[in-house]
């Protein structure tokens, strides 16, 4: 399966975000994408998520055969997470699977999904509203992983949370990313790194691959910060 | 001091301008005419220095004069006639008022915010140059109003010139007395949040104002000469004590960042947003049996109790008291009788007004967005069509039933009324009476929610973006405030209004049916 990107281009009155992107996102792997502030990479990922109209362009799934993108093939998890502050996490998870009930394969207990996220068990009966915000955005994550989507957008998800999750996080992206496409925007370079199988760069509102063939780390760096400072 | 005045007008002036230019493209179509690079365009900010100047002025003198054209008028309500005396009376001890409630020094606002947080300017020159500005706004807003009275009202000239020096002195001694308070204390008054000492005041102030001349003590232009003679005493030594007083940076510190303040710093929409999230209510008991969309719906009703069911169990209470105070003036005094009969044959249009005002429509809708849809917004499940169609049928059985629940004391009522009252020779004047007020509360219902989901008016934070949907909300007061003056025979009205509430409705909800899957998402 893939995501195809064709000639996608975005723009604010005269601002011209993302011009002319053409690219294709692999299932399997974790992508990186980095770019400057105000690059535009949450911009890209709204364009994606349909949540911001594209000015040109298309995006479809490539799987087989050529198809448009359903509600649910795309999981968007943003960075400030957001979460219905009424309910416990409990009954968040309870209406998301009533829900989505034939949409879930594999379904397993609320219990276990809250296991599977590392949640504890005297948070689970809490008002999402009481949680904090690394707890949210592990909500938001579990959520967007339960559908299963084809498709994960990750803005940002690693900042909020301790070392120890982030850790954990990295680790359960690992793991499901053979059956997905994981696309990851962040700042931190060593982050991307770490995580992810490619490094994708946003730069004057063009997708770039960076090729990492016979690099160690720090030219991996060096030619990462290059990239970027590419007027 | 010049210097310090000028760039906070100057800067003052800016944001006002760029306020301007902001709500000018947030009318529909034509942000997508004009450009962002208007914010630099000459011509629109001299055009929006223009607008800024207007206001300044306007809010120099409309306040003076619609205080006074009230005061006027509030004399010859109390005692039928006006004289002098009674205004010179009236206007000294409500200038005591004023003073304490309008400080300016102690008003915690943006501006002040911006230059003294933002931009670290000179707190001293600042405060005192913009506060000696104000004390000269309020001496010219109310001179030449003075000047008039005086020619029209046989005021005494000099009295005339001397009123508005008194409010400035008066407004001095409270602010020196606000600093002396604070250097003793430590602790800087907001004058938006009155003590109780300062409320205890205005009302006896008020008393003394409107119930002193009942009793014949007036204050008249001797008596005022001789009250202004010591108030401009005490308002030099206020004026020397503010010019020399230094520590106006830790005051404002303090004035400005303390919790109660944090309002400053935000805007409107994030205070509503944290209202509204302070109205959940969680016990445990509060659960539901229900599945899917009926689930998340009856724990949302559940846990906004405050403001869905318990606020409308208060109005329904308020209604029923109404309606027996009525019935008995009604059985106790049957001259009543007539007149509400005529009242309840006539007067149904006044009704739609009722109906908008009980109708909590807008509220609902908003604390459905902020609590709920704000996050479940940013799933893409909740998005999909069978979803969102799912929640707008379990949200709309909610608004109509919570809405019901007053007006069908309305809608009893009536006709209750009607029939105490002597009757009515068209039975169906009973009939129509109650169905039409169904109805109407029906339509509003109807109504805010599918506004709410067709225009869904709010972003990603939580502000009010589409000038659509307050365009529609003006529109929608405009036209029911408009049928307060109507009189209309009850059958014809009642029934016109239900045939145009169930087509309005069937509309609105086909609409709904067919363009939500699509306007209904978050605005970025």
């Amino acid at each position: 399966m893939k995501l195809i990107i064709k000639n996608l281009t975005k723009s604010f009155d005269t601002k011209k975000v993302l011009q002319n992107i053409n690219f294709t996102f692999e299932k399997g792997k974790i992508y990186g994408l980095l770019g400057r502030n105000g690059a535009g990479k949450t911009t890209f990922f709204n364009c994606l998520n349909e949540d911001l109209e594209v000015d040109s362009g298309e995006f479809y799934i490539e799987d087989k055969e050529k198809r448009e993108l359903d509600y649910d093939d795309i999981g968007y998890v943003l960075s400030t997470p957001n979460v219905p502050e009424f309910l416990t996490g409990r009954e968040f998870l309870k209406f998301f699977i009533d829900i989505n009930e034939d949409k879930i394969k594999n379904k397993k207990t609320i219990d276990e999904y809250f296991d599977f996220m590392k949640i504890d068990t005297e948070d689970r009966d809490k008002l999402l509203k009481d949680y904090s915000h690394g707890m949210k955005n592990k909500m938001q994550m579990l959520v967007n992983i339960i559908a299963n989507p084809n498709i994960l957008l990750l803005d940002e998800p690693l900042t909020s949370f301790d070392v120890v999750v982030a850790e954990e996080m990295k680790e359960m992206l690992k793991s499901i990313k053979k059956d997905h496409i994981i696309i990851f925007s962040t700042h931190i370079m060593e982050l991307a790194l770490d995580l992810c199988d490619e490094i994708v760069i946003l730069n004057h509102g063009t997708l770039e691959l960076i090729d990492h063939t016979n690099l160690n780390t720090k030219q991996m760096k060096n030619k990462i910060i290059e990239a970027l400072k590419e007027e | 001091m010049i210097q310090a005045f000028i760039t906070s007008f100057k800067l003052k002036n800016t944001y006002r301008v760029n306020t301007i230019i902001y709500s000018i493209r947030e009318f529909p179509f034509i942000k997508n005419i004009l450009p962002n690079t208007l914010y630099r365009n000459k011509g629109l900010k001299i055009f929006g220095n223009i607008i800024s100047i207007l206001i300044e002025i306007i809010g120099t003198f409309l306040g003076k004069i619609l205080f006074l054209l009230s005061l006027i008028a509030s004399i010859f309500i109390f005692y039928n006639n006006f004289n002098c005396d009674y205004f010179i009376h009236i206007f000294t001890l409500l200038s005591i008022g004023g003073g304490l409630l309008n400080t300016y020094l102690f008003n915690p606002t943006k501006d002040k915010y911006y230059a003294l947080i933002l931009m670290n300017m000179d707190a001293r020159k600042y405060t005192l140059s913009n506060y000696f500005y104000s004390l000269l706004k309020v001496l010219i807003g109310y001179l030449p109003f003075m000047i008039l009275l005086s020619f029209f009202m046989d005021l005494p000239l000099y009295i005339a010139l001397l009123l508005p020096i008194y409010v400035v002195m008066i407004k001095m001694i409270v602010v020196n007395f606000s600093l002396y308070d604070y250097k003793k204390n430590k602790k800087a008054t907001n004058e938006n949040i009155p003590t109780k000492i300062v409320w205890i005041g205005i009302i006896i102030l008020l008393a003394l104002s409107y119930g002193l001349p009942y009793i014949s003590f007036i204050i008249n232009s001797y008596i005022f000469t001789f009250i202004f003679i010591i108030s401009l005493i005490l308002g030099i030594y206020s004026f020397i004590k503010i010019y020399t007083f230094k520590d106006y940076k830790k005051m404002y510190r303090e004035i400005l960042t303390s919790p109660s303040m944090n309002a400053i710093k935000k805007n409107n929409t994030e205070i509503v947003k944290e209202n509204v999230l302070k109205q959940i209510e969680y016990k445990d008991n509060t659960t539901s049996n229900k599945k899917g969309f009926a689930y998340l719906q009856e724990l949302f009703v559940k846990r906004h109790s405050k403001i869905l069911t318990k606020s409308a169990k208060k109005q329904t209470i308020v209604l029923l008291i109404i309606l027996a105070i009525a019935i008995i003036s009604i059985e106790l005094n049957s001259e009543l009788n007539n007149s509400i009969n005529k009242i309840l044959l006539t007067y149904l249009p006044y009704f739609v007004f009722i109906m908008y005002l009980l109708n909590r429509g807008t509220t609902i809708t908003q604390a459905m967005f902020m609590n709920c849809d704000h996050s479940l917004l940013t799933y893409r499940f909740y998005r999909t069509p069978s979803v969102i169609l799912g929640m707008f049928k379990e949200r709309l059985k909610t608004l109509i039933s919570i809405n019901l629940l007053p007006a069908s004391i309305i809608a009893i009522g009536l006709p209750l009324l009607l029939f105490l009252t002597g009757g009515t020779d068209n039975y169906f004047n009973y009939i129509i009476l109650f169905i039409s007020i169904i109805a109407m509360s029906i339509f509003f219902s109807i109504h805010y929610l599918v506004m709410y989901y067709l225009l869904q008016p709010y972003t990603v934070n939580t502000e009010i973006k589409s000038s659509t949907y307050r365009v529609v909300q003006a529109l929608t007061y405009f036209i029911c405030y408009y049928m307060i003056n109507l009189r209309l025979p009850t059958f014809y009205f009642g029934l016109l209004m239900t045939l145009f509430c169930i087509i309005y409705s069937i509309i609105a909800l086909i609409l709904a049916y067919k363009l939500a899957p699509k306007t209904f998402k978050l605005r970025i």
